[in-house]
């Protein structure tokens, strides 16, 4: 059965298997989107300077050798200047950013060898000057069908430059729960008695649950946190009313469980 | 190296399930049997706990046998270890205390839920089972619609077909129409034959809607079934389809007048309202401004509702509730944030989606059309060519129609996973 993810493993010569969730065309058409609007931004700016340096030049520089530049001259610093936005871009920031771009940044994605090494100059610039074969008429068209083709979800940058597309792992804290306010309560002895008998999965979907609690609806919530509660209280063969809200008793559980594993 | 083997390893055991546990959980049981029963529905355990003792197996090694015990003891059931022996002897069993009375023990020779009905297909959907094996979780935009893309590379041809299927007929039907315009040419024509031909695009049109609704109900229900892990296929898809197609057409056509509603009352009511205005003096300036505020209000409605009502027709598949409470439902599910940030609110994502979705499937179309076009120009008139490019347009608008249904669907799950959180509580249950 599928996962929901596509998943790349890269073996060191150690024989260390380095795992790595490939991008698909979702979440890199949304990074063009995004370095696209960036790159319009840019060229736009660009353009003004140059229009205000052809309309103010003659007063900035009063000794007149600039000023006897004519508006072609003008015109073509314009156009090298939008060559070279539109494919330094990508090529400079996957080199110098270690793979990413403002937009791959902001997808949490990033461009690696298939060997897993960071890409250098090299590759980036044969993977971004073969996005002109890939992106023939605006549209990605060979982009599209060669990355729909590919088993890693490559482009023939991608293939020529041997390089991948990964999702970057959240490599961050996770999300802040809200800390229980320590009020003491008589099933603290039933919690610790029992915490190890929690298997890391339960211990993950109660996690998950605190996590995700507040973005779930009232009825929702308050009938997941009872259905949790009450399978721990089965499964520990507790058979009370409890005293505290459901919640407060499944992040007491998630706390002490927490707790010892620190203490591990 | 010295073999080290234990003879009773290699001792078949017979794993009996004799009683449920007193106050133990059925639910609890069943779902623990379906993680030894993989292909068993709930269902059909269910039924067959009904008439226990069950046999599990009777060829289990004795440290399986020890696990599986622990196992269903652990989710409330009450298990018989027992060598099996060569001839089918029943051994007298001891129930242990606390152990609900068990029927009259008949041995099967075939595991009872052979003999059980399968599911229908819609008894599995009115409340989403996951397959063992998939884990879902909340995605952001840009997994959403990699998953979509990978969704629809692993089921092309499943997803591929059930949109071909009205467009295919649509086509066939106009190339129809087509030769039979041809063959009429030089004879002469006349009023009964105009009628003829109306009242035939009229119904074809009619079919072809009713087709094209019935292939979005049917790529929901394949979408949703292979996302969430369950096989299908293009028949069991329409099939499945058959008996909400209505539900589906009068929840569309409502959804359809209501998202219509605003921009047309604004119309008539614009119209009526200028040349009153006009005809009482008011000046150009003010109802050039009041004007604009109205379209403006109007587009917001317009939209709101877009979005509001965006999820009805996989609530009628899904969820199987129609009309007015489906428009509900995706109302209440559209509803707030279950992100912080401005871009995240559900309405807005489900825009961007939407957006996103639009600019992949313009480039598949593209793809497609583009090609078409220039070949179109260079040979002009060759009806074959002409035919294939026709072809061709219509696999690029399939594909871009199959990317954009299915990002929007796994964003119905997406929204129902973040806000009524149905993988925890799937997972709760089986804790």
């Amino acid at each position: 059965m599928g996962t929901s993810k596509e998943v790349l493993t890269i073996e060191t010569p150690e024989y260390v298997g380095f795992q790595y969730v490939l991008a698909g065309l979702g979440s890199r058409a949304t990074a063009f989107l995004l370095d696209t609007a960036i790159r319009l931004l840019f060229i736009l700016v660009v353009f003004i300077v140059i229009i205000l340096l052809s309309q103010w030049l003659p007063f900035l520089e009063p000794s007149g050798v600039l000023a006897g530049l004519s508006k072609n001259w003008i015109m073509a610093f314009g156009v090298i200047a939008y060559g070279f936005i539109d494919l330094g871009y990508f090529l400079f920031f996957e080199a110098l950013w270690n793979g990413q771009t403002p937009g791959k940044r902001q997808q949490r994605l990033r461009v690696i060898r298939t060997d897993g090494a960071p890409i250098g100059w090299l590759g980036s610039a044969i993977r971004n000057i073969l996005r002109a074969v890939d992106i023939l008429g605006g549209v990605y068209p060979i982009g599209f069908v060669v990355m729909f083709m590919s088993h890693n979800s490559q482009r023939i940058g991608d293939y020529a430059a041997g390089t991948l597309v990964i999702v970057e792992k959240s490599g961050g804290v996770p999300k802040e729960r809200t800390v229980p306010q320590d009020r003491q309560s008589e099933h603290r002895e039933d919690i610790e008695a029992n915490i190890s008998t929690l298997s890391p999965k339960q211990y993950q979907v109660l996690r998950s649950f605190l996590q995700r609690r507040e973005a779930m609806d009232q009825d929702h919530r308050q009938q997941l946190a009872r259905l949790l509660a009450q399978r721990l209280l089965e499964i520990w063969e507790v058979s009370y009313k409890l005293d505290i809200s459901y919640e407060s008793f499944l992040e007491k559980v998630v706390e002490s469980y927490e707790k010892i594993r620190r203490a591990l | 190296m010295a073999e080290n083997r234990d003879d009773t390893a290699e001792q078949p055991y017979t794993i009996r399930l004799v009683g449920i546990r007193e106050g133990a959980s059925q639910e609890k049981l069943i779902a623990g049997l379906q993680r030894l029963f993989k292909r068993k529905s709930a269902e059909e355990i269910g039924l067959a706990l009904s008439r226990i003792p069950l046999v599990l197996s009777r060829s289990a090694r004795k440290d399986q046998g020890d696990k599986i015990k622990a196992f269903i003891e652990s989710v409330g059931g009450v298990i018989e270890l027992t060598e099996t022996s060569p001839v089918h002897e029943q051994p007298e069993i001891e129930r242990p205390e606390g152990v609900e009375q068990a029927q009259p023990t008949i041995e099967r020779e075939e595991p009872p839920w052979k003999k059980i009905r399968p599911p229908l297909p819609g008894e599995r959907r009115t409340k989403p089972r996951v397959h063992s094996g998939i884990q879902l979780q909340p995605m952001g935009i840009g997994e959403l619609l990699d998953r979509s893309f990978r969704l629809i590379r692993e089921y092309f041809w499943l997803f591929f077909i059930i949109i071909l299927i009205p467009q295919g007929i649509y086509f066939l039907m106009a190339k129809g129409v087509q030769i039979f315009l041809g063959g009429m040419e030089g004879s002469e024509f006349n009023i009964a034959m105009g009628v003829g031909f109306g009242v035939s695009t009229f119904f074809a049109l009619v079919v072809f809607i009713i087709l094209q609704f019935w292939a979005q109900g049917a790529l929901i229900h394949a979408v949703s079934e292979t996302y969430l892990g369950h096989g299908t296929s293009v028949g069991r898809s329409y099939g499945a389809m058959r008996r909400l197609l209505g539900r589906l057409l009068g929840t569309l056509f409502l959804w359809g007048l209501g998202v219509i509603l605003v921009p047309g009352l604004t119309g008539i009511f614009l119209a009526i309202l200028i040349p009153l205005l006009s005809a009482i003096g008011v000046g150009n300036i003010t109802i050039g401004v009041f004007v604009f505020f109205v379209i403006v209000f109007a587009v917001w409605a317009f939209f709101r509702l877009f979005l509001n009502w965006l999820l009805v027709d996989k609530i009628v598949v899904i969820e199987r509730k129609g009309w007015v409470k489906a428009l509900k439902r995706s109302t209440e599910l559209m509803k707030g944030r279950t992100e912080p940030g401005f871009w995240k609110s559900n309405k807005m994502k489900a825009g961007l989606i939407l957006l996103l979705g639009f600019l992949i499937a313009a480039a598949i179309q593209l793809i497609f059309q583009v090609p078409a076009m220039i070949f179109g120009i260079i040979l002009k008139g060759n009806i074959v060519i002409l035919t294939i490019l026709e072809i061709l347009n219509i696999v690029g608008n399939t594909l871009a129609t199959a990317f954009t249904a299915t990002a929007m669907i796994l964003y119905y799950y997406d929204i129902r996973l973040r806000k009524e959180g149905f993988d925890l509580k799937m997972m709760a249950e089986n804790l």
